[in-house]
């Protein structure tokens, strides 16, 4: 009870490698106290459609899943971005079994737009007063990322600029 | 090479009979941050939260800690995602949301590895499937989150029964001189025609909007447009219903369906099947074909152009190449709901492909109503004649309302 060993654990990594200058490999797998899953796709760019979907699931009591090929094949051609998460969901199917081959997917597909934002954000210089105005400006780029975090939040001030743009 | 790398550790153990203690760990290559929870193993119930951040992005970050004892009070149990994203996600940081999210999984996993363990002390012999399979093996739905790039509000849920909502005495904003606008970049000028809003969503149709069909068309006979099309998800309006609305609102209704494929949504026309989930695009397009209807790509490059992947230095010629143009008659080039830069690539593909090109407000409330338009040479009296100037490819999008 209080032996202070562990009751659960869970450890999931994914990682994004290219494998050339057209294609990215995601990758995510995940081990927990009932669960042993990998799954693997490919990106192609620059759209950044999914090429291909492989993996495999092996779970303490939910029905492993051996034929995943076809369902697999669905989320071929489909693009990483927004919206990706409603098509993934719908092409899979709520079954019980896929559910977290489906969090896996999309795991896979953030690592990849994150691996895109990480070559933004190298380019956010040292300076804070600098660094201030490079997130200012990301803001008034990408309306998608106002009032969507603290850091953006309406009123805070990297959103100053975009906020006097747009009253 | 590796250009990212994420991972995530959970860990659970009981602080005493009563209580989960869960660490966790999220350490990317852009982030790195953890939470220190107390969880009641009963309901799952979150008693309380502790964040940190290791690294982090903007100065202004350290502000999403004030938010996470949001999430103190909340059941973390089935069905917690959704919540955890319009509060944490929202409010605090999306990374932290996705965290959390997990943490919500493995309460949920460990609450059933204790309640068999529990079992097992009047059935020493109980495996854990024989366990699950007595006791049901529901686990909730997963949203990833996290994604760096919002996800669009659009969308179809779950939604109540449709009715005809006629605007219900509500204010409906509109300018005080409604004024067409000429400052038209990427459109044609406004002029004579018959001015349509190709793209609108209503609530209750749509459950991502939060206006009635009723106050859309009040908005948009303000505004001086000729006639609006209901495009709701997934959703076939009832001619019936309205035929209702026009009566009583004296405007030019069409109905249409913004349709969620494999390849993006597609605007319909002149097509009344209802598409229930995802549909893959080819199939779909046979079967809009064999109506005779009209498909048209909405917002076709939407988040192509968003921050991170706006860098991959996608071309108009290489955009072409998109094996689903194929499929669809035309392209809405001006939608308000994406950047300029997106509709502008969207204009060029569709003229490098020789494809009409149409223009919708996309419009989820009355604000945005009429902000882009498709305009068509002569008055349209039916959905047949809507169907016929599309297809004969007489028509033009403009910016109609700012
Ligand atoms: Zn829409």
């Amino acid at each position: 009870m209080s032996n202070n060993i562990l009751d659960f654990s869970m450890n999931r990594c994914t990682s994004v490698r290219a494998i050339d200058t057209t294609r990215l490999k995601s990758e995510c797998t995940l081990r927990d106290s009932f669960t042993d899953a990998r799954v693997e796709i490919i990106v192609a760019m620059p759209d950044l459609t999914i090429s291909s979907v492989t993996g495999h699931f092996h779970h303490a009591w939910l029905r492993e899943s051996d034929t995943l090929g076809p369902v697999f094949d669905k989320l071929v051609d489909v693009r990483v971005g927004p919206g990706m998460l409603k098509i993934i969901k719908g092409l899979v199917g709520e079954a019980e079994h896929l559910k977290e081959l489906t969090y896996m997917v999309e795991e896979c597909c953030h690592g990849v737009i994150l691996s895109l934002t990480k070559k933004v954000l190298l380019k956010a210089p040292d300076d804070e007063a600098a660094k201030a105005d490079f997130y200012s400006n990301m803001v008034m780029e990408s309306i998608r990322l106002y009032d969507r975090c603290a850091a953006f939040a309406k009123g805070t001030p990297l959103v100053e600029g975009y906020e006097r743009r747009n009253p | 090479m590796l250009e990212f790398m994420r991972s995530k550790r959970v860990s659970v153990a009981r602080k005493d009979p009563e209580t989960f203690s869960i660490q966790a760990e999220l350490d990317d290559s852009i982030y790195s941050l953890g939470l220190s929870l107390r969880v009641r193993i009963r309901d799952l119930k979150c008693l309380s939260i502790k964040g940190e951040w290791r690294r982090w992005t903007t100065p202004e970050c350290p502000r999403a800690l004030g938010f996470l004892d949001q999430a103190e009070g909340f059941i973390l149990g089935p069905g917690i995602e959704d919540r955890i994203h319009k509060t944490l996600g929202r409010n605090a940081c999306r990374h932290f949301a996705n965290l959390l999210i997990e943490c919500a999984q493995v309460a949920q996993a460990t609450q059933k590895m204790v309640q068999w363990e529990q079992a097992k002390e009047s059935a020493p012999d109980l495996t854990l499937k024989a366990f699950m399979a007595g006791n049901g093996s529901k686990r909730p739905g997963l949203t990833a989150g996290g994604d760096g790039v919002p996800d669009s509000r659009e969308g179809s849920g779950e939604r109540p029964g449709i009715q005809v909502v006629e605007n219900q005495g509500q204010p409906v904003p509109v300018p005080e001189k409604p004024e067409r606008n000429n400052d038209n970049k990427l459109g044609l000028t406004p002029g004579n025609g018959f001015m349509v809003d190709l793209h609108i969503h209503t609530f209750p149709a749509s459950a991502c909007a939060s206006d009635s069909a009723g106050a859309m068309v009040a908005a948009a006979r303000e505004r001086g447009l000729d006639a609006l099309c209901l495009t709701d998800h997934n959703h076939v309006w009832p001619q019936r219903a309205v035929d209702s609305l026009m009566d009583h609102l004296n405007f030019r209704i069409f109905r249409g369906n913004e349709i969620m494929t494999d390849q993006g949504d597609m605007l319909v026309f002149g097509f009344d099947q209802a598409i229930e989930t995802v549909i893959k695009l080819k199939e779909l397009a046979d079967l809009v074909e064999r109506a005779k209807g009209f498909m048209i790509a909405a917002h076709p490059f939407r988040g192509f152009l968003t921050f991170g992947t706006g860098q991959l230095g996608l071309t108009p010629q290489k955009a072409m190449e998109r094996e689903m143009f194929n499929h669809v008659h035309a392209m809405e080039t001006l939608n308000g709901k994406v950047t300029q830069k997106e509709n502008l690539l969207a204009a060029q593909v569709a003229e490098g492909l020789g494809l009409p090109c149409t223009g919708g407000s996309d419009a989820h409330d009355v604000s945005s109503v009429g902000r882009y338009a498709t305009r068509f040479n002569d008055a349209l009296a039916s959905e047949q004649a809507l169907v016929e100037a599309l297809r004969s490819g007489a028509c033009a999008p403009v910016s109609f309302f700012t």
